[in-house]
């Protein structure tokens, strides 16, 4: 059996000590196979995106390990974690430094790693997410939130990683647009091969991109099942039913007005 | 017996004067509204949420608003004066948004807050204001009511802060209530509780409703009429009934667009802006 | 690429630096600027300030061939001491018989190297200790924290004399002993730029491509705090010119003969009821050249500040 490409065993993280001490992630043990994709439904707070940012090093880990390929990444991360890990976030408008243009945003991380022939590559990665050579030298603030969310996905993919770490990556954005982004992440996917962990609210979104997803409540994991058994409605968990139920929608008590 | 109509709106413009150019937000809308409850939905950029602030007269300068016809219950909105505009603001027509950590004075515990909404427009003595306030909580299902009047806004949830908002927003029983986003900042079984208090509260009181967002499903399932916006106009009215029926290619392509649990296509529709809609 | 813009070349260059999609990165960095020029050219008040600025810049730079007479060397002694401002001397004499105009010019020198020089000392300084201690926190920021303070505790003109008593009255130890007490409020604004922008997800997006924490700062945290700095900074400078001019009046910055404005002001205290142009003139200029700085600050902030800059 293939070993997985990524894996948290009982991982926990905490911030503040003593008595203010908060436990966003409590002992969260998942695999992630090659090439798979998988979602990490919850509501607000329950420390699903939590769970990327200690996988990235952005948190620190109180417990439990993360091992990359078997081996356990080193803490801080070291530079070849991150041409293999990358990550896409939420906030269109946040994730993009205000005064870079699009070509400096994407040759940072070649400048950082020493890739050679950075223009190729830009050109190339520029392509791959649907702009054209003509977004290159323009700021963010000229771009819409779904151009700059392709460019997000340029910068993760421009070091050609094995996995890529998506923190809800179209909550902000329109629904038209959010297809398009959805569209593109699956064509990606396909095509490089990827391993995706995709962090969402929104049901209807990881049952789209996802094959199996885990679903989270206060810090922890409370249930697993593929994206058919959600589709299927094979919910155990009373919480997760709850979420399936409310992403129906609204239904309206007949009333005589 | 027609009654007339809460809400009539003729060619509705506002327009922002920036030093780069004019940028138009609503471009000559036109609707009228009962007691009924009434969805626009739109992206953002569409317009919406600068029409409900143009109804009210909260729109922002430099913006400037527009219309023929812009009449609530009978009463000319347009060349009414700040004075009657305000009077009617707050006690007659009031606003729910989208986020109560923005919405609510921070500074202020709410049962306060809700107190000084009801006295600025109903004469009462602090004593009933207060027992309105309760009388309001309760209305909206938080338990405790009387804990919740000294609750700063920070301490509260967001569905609480929410109901929190409706309550001070339905004290002076006005009679039209336009809600912006009203649950798009609130996770998604928040939302249902919320939604579900607004229903019971809109229909008991027999108050006509504005319900504005980017949800269509939501929308169409909470209202009776819905308008689709798309460029500062409106490019499709349907009951909210006959969403299947929708004609207009934009309001199709946004339905086709969504990822649904019960399964869909892959790669998804993707909406195909015609430039056509925005003229 | 336009070389030299005649009238007829004027909407291709202005066109090329609108261009909604620049082809390179010079491009689109002039295009950027050239928009907020516009912005600024729109503010009469700054405008003005600018104006003033490089009035004060070309004074310097061609005082050879703006001033009438020497700045040192004065004339007859007898019956060109102090005179009235006339069509031979402009702004009158002062009591050695020199022309006061062209004291003034070449007195602009002087005030420009200060400036200059502070800003040039101060502003790396406040940045790098700033937008360390911000970035860094916990005991890196209170360690440079505290430092700023001290530095800030002392009164600019008291540290000067204090410098001055050590190593001597004399320009260069005024434009250091000023320099060492600009540099705090720039520390202290460089900081909250970067305690506001540290957690941002484009920082954090630099830090998961494996970037360095110099790096960051270099390239990252230090663009998207200069403007913020460089309004103080410009809005500093009158305060710097007054400093110098205060160390001259007392006789401690600028030493005789040079034309030093504070200094001039000094010595035409003696005069100031019957010849009261010795001393005006000089103030005139420190006051116009301190509003022109102070105008454009307040131009520069309004262009620069990121609310209005969309």
């Amino acid at each position: 059996m293939a070993q997985p490409i990524l894996k948290l065993e009982n991982v926990s993280v905490a911030f503040g000590g003593g008595r203010l001490r908060v436990t966003a992630v409590d002992d969260v043990s998942f695999a992630l196979k090659d090439g798979e994709s998988l979602g990490l439904v919850g509501e607000s707070g329950t420390g699903k995106s939590t769970v990327l940012r200690a996988i990235s090093g952005l948190a620190p880990i109180r417990d439990g390990r993360i091992l990359l390929d078997g081996r356990e990444v080193p803490s801080p991360r070291d530079l070849a974690f991150y041409a293999t890990v990358q990550m896409v976030f939420q906030d269109p408008y946040g994730s993009l430094h205000p005064r870079h243009t699009v070509d400096q945003i994407l040759s940072e991380p070649l400048a950082i790693h020493r890739r050679p022939d950075p223009d190729t590559l830009i050109s190339n990665v520029l392509r791959d997410v649907g702009l054209g050579p003509s977004f290159r030298f323009r700021y963010p603030h000229q771009l819409s939130g779904g151009q700059r969310q392709r460019v997000a996905v340029a910068r993760a993919l421009i070091l050609r990683p094995r996995i890529i770490l998506l923190d809800e990556p179209t909550s902000a954005l329109d629904a038209s647009v959010q297809a398009e982004i959805l569209n593109l992440l699956e064509a990606l996917r396909a095509e490089h091969g990827l391993s995706y962990i995709l962090v969402s609210h929104d049901l209807a979104v990881v049952a789209h991109l996802c094959e199996r997803l885990l679903v989270m409540q206060r810090g922890g994991i409370v249930e697993e099942m593929t994206a058919d058994e959600l589709r299927a409605g094979a919910v155990a968990n009373p919480h997760t039913a709850a979420m399936v139920a409310a992403s129906r929608g609204f239904e309206r008590r007949a009333n005589s007005l | 017996m027609s009654e007339r109509p809460l809400l009539a709106i003729e060619d509705l413009r506002v327009r922002f004067k920036l030093r780069r150019g004019t940028v138009e937000a609503v471009r000559g809308i036109s609707f009228s509204l009962g007691r009924e409850r009434l969805g626009i939905v739109g992206e953002s950029g569409s317009g919406k949420s600068q029409t409900g602030r143009a109804i009210l007269g909260l729109t922002p300068p430099p913006g400037e608003v527009t219309a023929k016809r812009l009449e609530f219950d009978g009463i000319d909105l347009l060349s009414a004066g700040a004075s009657q505009v305000w009077r009617l603001r707050g006690s007659r027509m009031t606003m729910v948004m989208q986020d109560p950590k923005y919405s609510l004075d921070p500074v202020m515990p709410v049962g306060a807050q809700i107190v000084e909404a009801y006295r600025a427009h109903v004469k009462a003595s602090n004593a009933e204001a207060r027992e309105k306030a309760l009388e309001m909580l309760a209305a909206v299902q938080l338990r405790d009511p009387t804990r919740v009047l000294s609750l700063y806004p920070h301490e509260l949830s967001g569905g609480m802060g929410q109901r929190v908002m409706i309550a001070m927003m339905l004290v002076t029983d006005p009679d039209l209530l336009i809600a912006d986003e009203p649950t798009s900042a609130l996770d998604v079984t928040v939302q249902l509780e919320v939604l579900r208090i607004l229903d019971d509260l809109v229909s008991q009181r027999g108050m006509g409703l504005i319900f504005i967002s980017h949800d269509l499903e939501l929308v169409s399932s909470f209202c009776d009429r819905v308008l689709v916006m798309y460029a500062g106009k409106v490019v499709e009215e349907l009951k909210a009934s006959r969403l299947a029926d929708a004609q207009h290619p934009y309001t199709r392509g946004l339905m086709r667009c969504l990822p649904k649990l019960e399964g869909d296509q892959h790669p998804l529709p993707v909406l195909d802006r015609d430039p056509a809609w925005a003229l | 690429m336009a070389d030299t813009s005649t009238a007829q070349n004027r909407p291709g260059l202005k066109a090329w630096l609108l261009a909604a999609e620049p082809g390179s990165r010079l491009q689109a960095r002039l295009g950027r600027f050239y928009v907020s020029w516009r912005a600024f050219l729109g503010n009469p008040l700054a405008v003005i300030g600018l104006v003033i600025v490089v009035a004060l810049l070309i004074c310097a730079a061609f005082a050879d061939l703006l001033a009438t007479h020497s700045p040192y060397i004065g004339g007859n002694l007898r019956t060109e001491r102090l005179l009235p401002p006339d069509s031979e001397f402009w702004l009158g004499t002062d009591d050695q018989a020199r022309d006061i105009y062209s004291r003034i010019v070449y007195g602009s020198r002087l005030t420009l190297l200060v400036v200059i020089l502070v800003s040039v000392i101060a502003t790396p300084i406040g940045l790098a200790i700033g937008t360390i201690s911000g970035y860094f926190g916990s005991w890196v920021d209170v360690v440079l924290m505290r430092l700023t303070d001290i530095f800030l505790a002392f009164p600019r003109l008291v540290l000067a004399l204090a410098f001055v008593a050590a190593l001597g009255p004399g320009i260069e130890n005024a434009i250091i002993a000023i320099a060492i007490t600009a540099w705090p409020p720039y520390a202290r604004i460089a900081r909250a730029e970067t305690l506001t922008i540290r957690n941002s997800e484009f920082i954090q997006a630099v830090r998961l491509q494996g970037g360095s924490s110099a790096r960051i700062i270099v390239k990252h945290v230090v663009p998207l705090c200069l403007s913020s700095v460089i309004v103080r900074v410009t809005l500093d400078m009158a305060g710097i010119i007054l400093t110098a001019a205060g160390l001259g009046f007392l006789g401690l910055g600028a030493q005789p003969p040079l034309p030093e404005w504070g200094a001039m002001i000094a010595a035409g205290r003696r005069f100031l009821i019957d010849q009261w142009w010795v001393a005006a003139m000089p103030g005139i200029a420190i006051f116009v050249v301190s509003l022109g700085f102070n105008l454009l600050g307040d131009g520069l902030r309004d262009v620069l500040d990121p609310k209005a800059a969309k």
